[in-house]
């Protein structure tokens, strides 16, 4: 049985081709007919590689992307790992395919459907929950975003984690600042998030959201207490018309402008 | 003495549980003190707290790591409150939670509005996939649990506040899956088949019937989309005229879907009208008001079958 992987154990050069791989693929899919939400994919996508990369192939543990909108990150790490053997941009929201514009569960590696904002949250604190009562070393992870937390559900969930002393439960915010209609700012601001977390109970751990080897060695469970991570990352990194604009969470681009943002990429 | 369903529920479950291992329950500061389950399972029992969404998407979690988990709230904070959730995990992805929704209908009497649920068949039944139970009485209730907790479907079962009642006999062996008839005529068809969703339906029908042996009833414990299919052949065996009884809006009842699925056959609906359940009064009382109890029940019967007595 697969376990997982030491952080020491970690080929970071390895992951960062990885990262590059998955960014063209999240690129093409964008070029789709029918666009993808590209900011979030890109700010993300470090995430998910690094999470893959301690925990896949460990069969009590889950990793769940709650802001489902970044699909294309999703899909585009399963591909690079191997998990999804077909080209996800070869089909993505094309009639007849499982590539749909959120997490599809019937998809292999996607347990969970998600899209709809919070419900991710909880499902992993129930899969972490389970594994506490089995007495494994499984963890919940769960990959969120910023704006997500506007959702009530995030923190009702926060509650039960604490009030349950769920501690195998792990927390990924990912911090790029946008949302669907601008910035998270000028919407509705999350402020004191650091203590908002450390309130419900957890331990709050800040790292670069683009740095693999901070990712890598900050997904790790705390021995009391469930961890949450507040990953500051750049919506649309790596193509640099996209990078901190919010007008990025969504696009549909031209097959060549995809071709220049891949050679460009950052 | 007779336990009332959430009681029985209760007992029930407690009892798997001592056999079934992946057996969880789980509340949400509904369940009451000294629950049982917690008594004798208290690893396996979680009060959540006042967190109804959360709750039935930690359920999927458990579910997906091999557990069986049991939730269980008031109807309206399980169908209403938390329909998305219930809808997602339950419904498209079909994860194995069953959802136990106490205070169905207007169970709750005077507690009022926000705590009554006459809409949550229509959700639930909209959502396909989610097996629907709405037992009668404490041997019934407790046999339906037995089927979710044996069952890999989901499942959500309405069950009343205290009210308690004697089940309807049921063969030993038979799954609640198949619907009891009371007073089948040996020859031909009944001029109206009484149809019972639910503890007062089912009263009230059982009621009717001891009064004018013409008319059949026909008892549903479970009426999701797939269960009301498997009825039709039995249930046109024994009338062409069937009148629906169900603590229930019309919209989004189980007669709305029998007319869909019998087109040929008249089908009516005694129901809790379009009135918000607004007053106080005991459970009886308020379905009173909504039009729906032993002597509305009977003027719409004859209005039916003014007439129609020979028809058949």
């Amino acid at each position: 049985m697969e376990q997982t992987i030491p952080v020491q154990n970690i080929d970071i050069s390895l992951l960062i081709e990885r990262v590059k791989e998955a960014r063209k693929l999240i690129i093409d899919m964008a070029s789709a007919p029918t666009g993808c939400h590209i900011g979030g994919s890109l700010s993300v996508i470090d995430l998910l590689v690094g999470a893959y990369a301690r925990y896949y192939g460990d069969p009590d543990t889950v990793i769940i992307l709650s802001k489902g909108h970044a699909a294309a990150a999703l899909y585009a790490t399963l591909h690079v790992y191997g998990i999804i053997p077909d080209n996800p941009a070869d089909s993505y929201g094309e009639e007849g395919s499982l590539f749909t514009g959120h997490p599809n569960h019937k998809l292999p590696g996607i347990p969970f459907a998600t899209g709809s904002l919070g419900h991710g949250i909880s499902y992993a604190a129930g899969w972490a929950l389970a594994q506490k009562m089995k007495g494994t070393k499984g963890l919940g992870i769960v990959i969120g975003g910023d704006g997500e937390l506007q959702e009530g559900l995030c923190w009702e969930t926060a509650q039960i984690v604490q009030a349950q002393s769920i501690t195998n439960f792990v927390y990924i915010v990912d911090c790029n600042g946008g949302q669907n209609d601008g910035y998270v700012d000028d919407i509705s601001p999350i402020r004191n998030l650091r203590q908002r977390f450390e309130a419900f109970g957890f331990v709050v751990r800040e790292i670069d959201g683009h740095q693999l080897e901070d990712i890598v060695a900050s997904i790790e469970p705390h021995p009391d207490r469930p961890v949450a991570i507040l990953a500051r990352t750049i919506k649309g990194k790596g193509v640099a018309a996209l990078e901190g604009n919010p007008e990025s969470h969504y696009a549909k681009i031209p097959k060549k402008l995809a071709y220049r943002w891949k050679v460009g990429l950052s | 003495m007779t336990k009332s369903g959430r009681d029985s529920y209760k007992d029930e479950l407690t009892s798997l549980a001592s056999h079934n291992e992946q057996i969880v329950c789980i509340e949400a500061d509904l369940g009451g003190k000294n629950h049982p389950f917690q008594q004798q399972h208290p690893d396996r029992f979680f009060n959540f707290g006042i967190a109804e969404l959360a709750g039935i998407d930690m359920a999927a979690g458990l579910a997906e790591a091999g557990y069986v988990p049991f939730f269980s709230t008031f109807a309206s904070f399980a169908a209403l409150r938390a329909s998305e959730s219930i809808k997602l995990t339950m419904g498209y992805m079909g994860k194995n939670v069953k959802v136990v929704a106490a205070y169905g209908g207007v169970s709750g009497g005077w507690f009022g509005t926000t705590h009554h649920a006459l809409e949550d068949i229509a959700v639930l039944q909209s959502f396909q996939n989610i097996r629907i139970a709405c037992p009668h009485g404490e041997s019934e209730t407790r046999r339906v649990i037995q089927e979710a907790a044996a069952s890999e479907e989901p499942y959500y079962i309405r069950l009343s506040r205290n009210d308690s009642f004697d089940s309807l006999l049921r063969k030993e062996e038979a799954s609640c899956r198949e619907m009891i008839v009371v007073g089948e005529k040996r020859n031909g068809l009944s001029r109206l088949c009484l149809v019972s969703v639910g503890e007062q339906a089912t009263e009230l029908c059982q009621r009717i019937i001891q009064e004018d042996d013409s008319i059949v009833h026909a008892h549903l414990c479970y009426i999701d989309i797939q269960s009301l299919k498997s009825y039709t052949e039995q249930l046109t065996a024994l009338s062409h005229r069937f009148l629906v009884v169900e603590e229930h809006r019309a919209t989004g009842s189980t007669a709305s879907y029998l007319a869909l699925l019998l087109p040929k056959y008249e089908i009516y609906s005694h129901d809790c009208g379009e009135q918000w359940p607004s007053y106080g009064g005991t459970h009886t009382e308020v379905l009173s008001y909504l039009g729906f109890g032993y002597e509305t029940l009977q003027q719409q019967i004859q209005d039916i079958l003014g007439g129609t007595a020979d028809d058949f």
